[in-house]
């Protein structure tokens, strides 16, 4: 084997393409060549240097993009599904909501177990034909889902072949409503909190924001911006409160989550909201940030605020 | 020396049901076997995605769009090569075209240039180790702005034969076959790859 095949089969031979024989045959010029040698280091090198350049996807993305998929099929779909005849089950699409757990029941305009906590509120709502506090929403009546919960034989009527079926069935509404209707508030609120259902959670999430006005919805951005365990309807509260960066209480959530979130994502955008700001108030908080954050950008972001307040990056 | 890449794909599927019983289920209209689908392959279709195009928004563009081809086409799969097979070509010519088109556009690289040295945009979401040396962090900056200086000089084939081999882990038959081309095309274009990235890194440690 001579330098100029040697020099062609080195990445195969890194990357463990080359048949056996011809690996040998590349090891014994190898151990005899020292230029040949120099450029197999150097493939080494390359490589090294190329993993460490790999970046993994963060699990909030994974978690934005499998629910952009839901509500791309959904919508795709859903024309398709209004058609099936009232009890048909069996369609797969009536089932979505259960195909991705975290976002079970995307495809109801607010989940099922956010609906049962409404109690009251959603009496009203949902009483066709009403009329009052749902002026400006319309009920449609929508499909009964059914399921299968048992099949047997019914021995004792006499009559040969005779089956019993029992169905559990829920019956589904469609609200419908503009978003600055106060009842349709109360519904997306209770289902920004659907601990069953992040999907539902960050959709309603994403629509309220931009009422952040309503001191109920401020209160709600709030709470999720801390409390809420998916990344993605965090970040989504975030973007919310964007407007608010001023306010003194908007303020110290966004320092409690720039020194607690465990995504790193979050914290980007918590530092990014907080430092759009001079504010003296913030200089411990940014200081304890710098000495333990493990985020190279919001090191950076609080280090140059903090130089931007005259104050000293670390703490003596 | 010899070695295999990293992250070699693999397919995280319930040991309940094989891959061909999941395929037919879907192709039979259940839903919980294209969940159980879609979160075999998600990642590692998305780390693809990031990995390529260093751009999360586009890496969100391709990732919806495979999959629901796949949701739209899985009744035409028919076993004629494995669903990685399928789902990869899928995946692989979705982000071509995005490759191609951001050569034709010229669009402004994932590094960008601060004033506190090149800054890789899609490592704002990754954790990092705690690294006390600021010059070496600078230097890993700079390393870092190199690479995809080198990458970018690649043509978006031999930039997706090179992905597919050193970040996914496949086997150079393999990638032909999603690629549409033989072995040894493949393995031309791995070289020719390296070759380019070598002369344009040069002497780095």
């Amino acid at each position: 084997m001579n330098c100029e095949t040697v020099t062609k089969l080195i990445p195969l031979y890194f990357y463990g393409e080359l048949p056996p024989d011809d690996e040998d045959a590349l090891e014994q010029h190898l151990d005899a060549c020292a230029a040949c040698a120099r450029l197999a280091e150097s493939q080494r090198k390359l490589s090294a240097a190329l993993d460490r350049r790999e970046s993994q996807p963060s699990a909030a993305l994974l978690a934005e993009c499998r629910h952009d998929l839901m509500r791309a099929i959904y919508r795709e779909e859903s024309s398709a599904v209004r058609r099936v005849e009232p009890r048909r089950s069996g369609h797969w699409l009536e089932g979505l909501g259960a195909w991705m757990p975290s976002f079970g029941a995307w495809r109801m305009p607010v989940g099922a177990s956010a609906m049962l906590a409404l109690g009251f509120a959603a009496a009203r709502l949902t009483t066709p034909g009403g009329s009052g506090p749902l002026s400006t929403a319309s009920l449609i009546p929508d499909n009964t889902i059914s399921s299968v919960r048992s099949v047997q034989p019914v021995s004792d009527s006499g009559r040969p072949g005779e089956v019993q079926i029992v169905l559990d069935e829920t019956h589904r509404r469609v609200v419908s409503g503009q978003l600055n209707d106060a009842n349709i508030q109360r519904l997306m609120l209770a289902a920004a909190h659907d601990e069953s259902n992040a999907g539902v959670r960050w959709e309603s999430v994403n629509l309220l924001k931009s009422h952040s006005d309503s001191s109920a919805i401020r209160e709600l951005l709030l709470n999720r911006v801390v409390e809420d365990p998916n990344p993605g309807v965090r970040l989504k509260a975030l973007d919310g409160l964007k407007a608010y960066t001023d306010d003194p209480e908007v303020r110290k959530v966004l320092a409690q989550v720039l020194l607690h979130d465990a995504n790193p994502g979050v914290r980007i955008q918590a530092v990014d909201s907080l430092t759009a700001h001079a504010d003296d108030n913030m200089v411990g908080v940014l200081q304890s940030v710098v000495q333990k954050e493990n985020n190279s950008y919001v090191r950076r972001r609080c280090a140059k605020a903090l130089q931007d307040l005259n104050a000293s990056v670390g703490t003596f | 020396m010899a070695q295999d890449a990293p992250g070699a794909v693999g397919a995280r599927l319930s040991p309940k049901l094989d891959e061909a019983s999941l395929i037919r289920a879907v192709q039979r209209g259940d839903q919980d076997a294209f969940e159980q689908l879609v979160r075999a392959y998600d990642q590692s279709v998305l780390r693809l995605a990031v990995n390529l195009l260093r751009s999360q928004e586009d890496a969100r563009d391709v990732f919806q769009e495979a999959f629901l081809r796949v949701f739209r086409s899985i009744d035409a799969f028919r076993f004629d090569c494995s669903f990685h097979t399928w789902l990869y070509r899928i995946v692989t010519n979705i982000c071509l075209d995005y490759l191609r088109k951001r050569k034709v556009r010229k669009e402004e690289p994932a590094v960008v240039d601060t004033p506190e040295g090149p800054l890789d945009r899609t490592n704002d979401f990754e954790e990092e180790a705690a690294h006390a040396d600021p010059e070496r962090n600078m230097w890993n900056r700079q390393l870092s702005s190199r690479i995809e200086g080198a990458l970018a000089g690649l043509t978006p084939r031999e930039r997706m034969v090179f992905e597919l081999r050193h970040y996914q882990g496949l086997r150079l038959r393999n990638i032909g076959e999603i690629l549409g081309t033989s072995e040894e095309a493949a393995k031309n274009c791995l070289f020719r790859a390296t070759q380019k990235m070598r002369a344009e890194l040069g002497d780095f440690q």
